[in-house]
């Protein structure tokens, strides 16, 4: 990465705890950054998601005093998100709009600064068909970010605002060589993704199929899928029970736990493994579209890497 | 920001045995303004909780129109946390989320003969329809009420049932009664056989998954359309917001789009 944008980071961590892509033995990992030069401008996927940092696996909502919900005092800490493809950034889209009533995510969100990265094309490119469109227009205008890096080839760079907090903290930062974009909310001018489309109506008839029969002998619904998925969401609210620390906190749920749909008496909905990851399905590519225009799977991999059995997502799609 | 988790504080104004394992909560707030401000519709539901011990959705069974004044919830002792509420009494404080949910589309009954079948503590959220009904206030043709549960011991509502019979049509059977039982034995599909159903009525059912297979069937065998059939569902919630995905149903949240659902809209993810 240039010297401008290395002493760029170097002023941003006086205000902000970093976390970037960083090698971490043989993979990338999100990590909180010790040293700018380990940040890792490669574009490969990291393993883990950002997710953590906008929706902790474990947030305190309350404090139990005198029989009373009392909301969390503690002040979220200032973190900037470096480095985070576009890919990545299109789940962060999808969480600002589901969590857009919810004061946790929100003032969360307020300390936090979501830099955007595009290294020049991935090997695997093909795969990610959007890059071949107009970036400024077909991509960044329809995508959440502050600060957005775009790394065209070696030596040229182009740096993006995307919100007024971007533009002032480039200022400050004495970059003043960048362009604004404007959010124009995450569809495209030009409709709803045609893929997610096609792909929604596929899902919808596909209840019944063979694959789910086929996915309830190898799945083992382990949920390492839904933890490591960048658009996995949902949750629990649970009260401790601890009597010292008295609180009710908001947990990442899984769709294959078991408690997920049990209901008092000890009814389950979703009581086969056929049935959890069908749900888990249904959610990203119907519910999700449905709610919000936007496809549920952002196409990062990550499921078909962390799954201990090898289930594939691009083929089961195939096969839905 | 507002706070969608935020609970506000209710006072229970009277808590009665009302069957065996469930407890009439009679509840107001304390806040004066919030009571004044508190409406619903029949149908909807509240989380209602206790800090340290989680919230869980119960839906209101006392009439909207009572709604500035107290609301009521009946409690069935089935888990940690009904149990503590149901060893509760007048003066205690619970607290409270909502209302949530769509609640019963009264205009769909009007002029059109209704009937409501209520399995188990299902029967919970037909009450407040009952009430209203009697009050004049619902525009339905006639109501037919069954109602189906386990025995007398556990058999809600019973010091309303006299009243509800004299205008309305109510039947009550029982699966395992005692020996003095002179009423209907058997489940509540056995009731739908013996009475007169004409096409044109709309059916509001809320029971168990297993109730809803044989009625709808029952329901379709005497002509009545999809849009007529109306149902509540029960799901595991915890935001009630429709973002934790608990209570999701194909494309639709039974928090938000629901509980209440027409079964023409349903039936493609509903599996009987």
């Amino acid at each position: 990465m240039n010297n401008e944008i290395q002493v760029f980071l170097n002023k941003l961590s006086e205000e902000f705890f970093l976390f970037a892509p960083q090698q971490d033995g043989a993979v990338i990992n999100i990590k909180e950054v010790r040293d700018i030069g380990d940040v890792d401008w490669s574009g490969r996927m990291p393993t883990n998601t950002w997710k953590a940092l906008f929706l902790p696996a474990r947030e305190k909502m309350f404090d139990i005093s005198d029989g009373r919900l009392v909301k969390s005092k503690t002040s979220q800490p200032k973190i900037a998100a470096i480095g985070v493809n576009v890919v990545d950034l299109k789940a962060l889209t999808l969480l600002e709009l589901v969590f857009s009533r919810d004061v946790y995510y929100q003032e969360r969100r307020c300390n936090t600064l979501i830099i955007g990265y595009s290294s020049s094309w991935p090997n695997d490119y093909k795969k990610y068909k959007i890059f071949s469109h107009n970036f400024e227009e077909d991509i960044l205008e329809h995508l959440i970010f502050d600060i957005f890096i775009a790394q065209f080839a070696v030596g040229r760079m182009k740096i993006y605002s995307g919100s007024e907090k971007g533009q002032h903290i480039l200022e400050e930062g004495g970059i003043k060589d960048y362009e604004h974009i404007e959010f124009a909310g995450p569809i495209s001018e030009k409709g709803p993704d045609k893929k997610m489309l096609l792909l929604k109506k596929k899902m919808e008839s596909s209840q019944g199929k063979r694959i789910w029969h086929e996915l309830n002998k190898i799945c083992i619904a382990c949920g390492k899928c839904s933890i490591n998925c960048p658009t996995c969401f949902c949750f629990d609210l649970e009260d401790s029970v601890d009597p010292d620390n008295p609180e009710r906190v908001r947990k990442w749920g899984s769709c294959f736990y078991n408690d997920f749909s049990l209901v008092a008496g000890g009814g389950k909905e979703l009581d086969t493994v056929s049935k959890k990851i069908f749900f888990w399905y249904y959610h990203k590519f119907v519910r999700i579209p449905f709610e919000y225009m936007m496809p549920g799977c952002v196409g990062c991999g990550r499921c078909s890497k962390v799954c201990p059995v090898g289930i594939k997502i691009e083929e089961v799609l195939k096969k839905v | 920001m507002l706070n969608i988790y935020q609970t506000n504080k209710v006072r229970i104004i009277s808590a009665s045995q009302e069957s065996v394992d469930t407890k009439l909560l009679r509840l107001e707030f304390i806040d004066s303004e919030i009571k004044k401000n508190f409406h619903f519709l029949p149908g909807q539901f509240v989380q209602i909780g206790l800090p340290g011990w989680g919230e869980c959705p119960i839906s209101i069974c006392s009439s909207p129109n009572d709604s500035e004044t107290f609301f009521e919830l009946a409690i069935r002792d089935i888990g940690v946390l009904t149990n503590k509420l149901n060893s509760l009494s007048a003066g205690d404080c619970v607290d409270i989320r909502g209302p949530f949910g769509n609640g019963f589309d009264v205009d769909l009954f009007k002029g059109k003969p209704l009937l409501l079948v209520g399995g188990g503590c299902g029967f919970v959220p037909l009450r407040p329809l009952i009430i209203d009904y009697l009050a004049g206030r619902l525009e339905s043709k006639t109501l037919q009420i069954l109602y189906g549960c386990a025995s007398e011991e556990t058999m809600l509502f019973k010091k309303n049932h006299a009243a509800w019979n004299r205008r309305a049509e109510l039947k009550v059977i029982l699966e395992k009664p005692s020996t003095n039982w002179k009423g209907d034995r058997g489940l509540v599909t056995d009731l739908l056989g013996r009475i007169k159903i004409s096409a044109q009525t709309v059916a509001v059912l809320v029971g168990p998954p297993v109730m809803y297979r044989f009625v709808i069937k029952e329901l379709k065998h005497k002509k009545l359309s999809d849009e007529n059939i109306i149902l509540s569902l029960e799901k595991r919630m915890h935001c009630g917001i429709g973002v934790c995905q608990h209570c999701a149903i194909g494309p639709f949240y039974v928090c938000k789009d629901g509980p209440v659902f027409r079964w023409l809209d349903i039936k493609d993810y509903y599996s009987l």
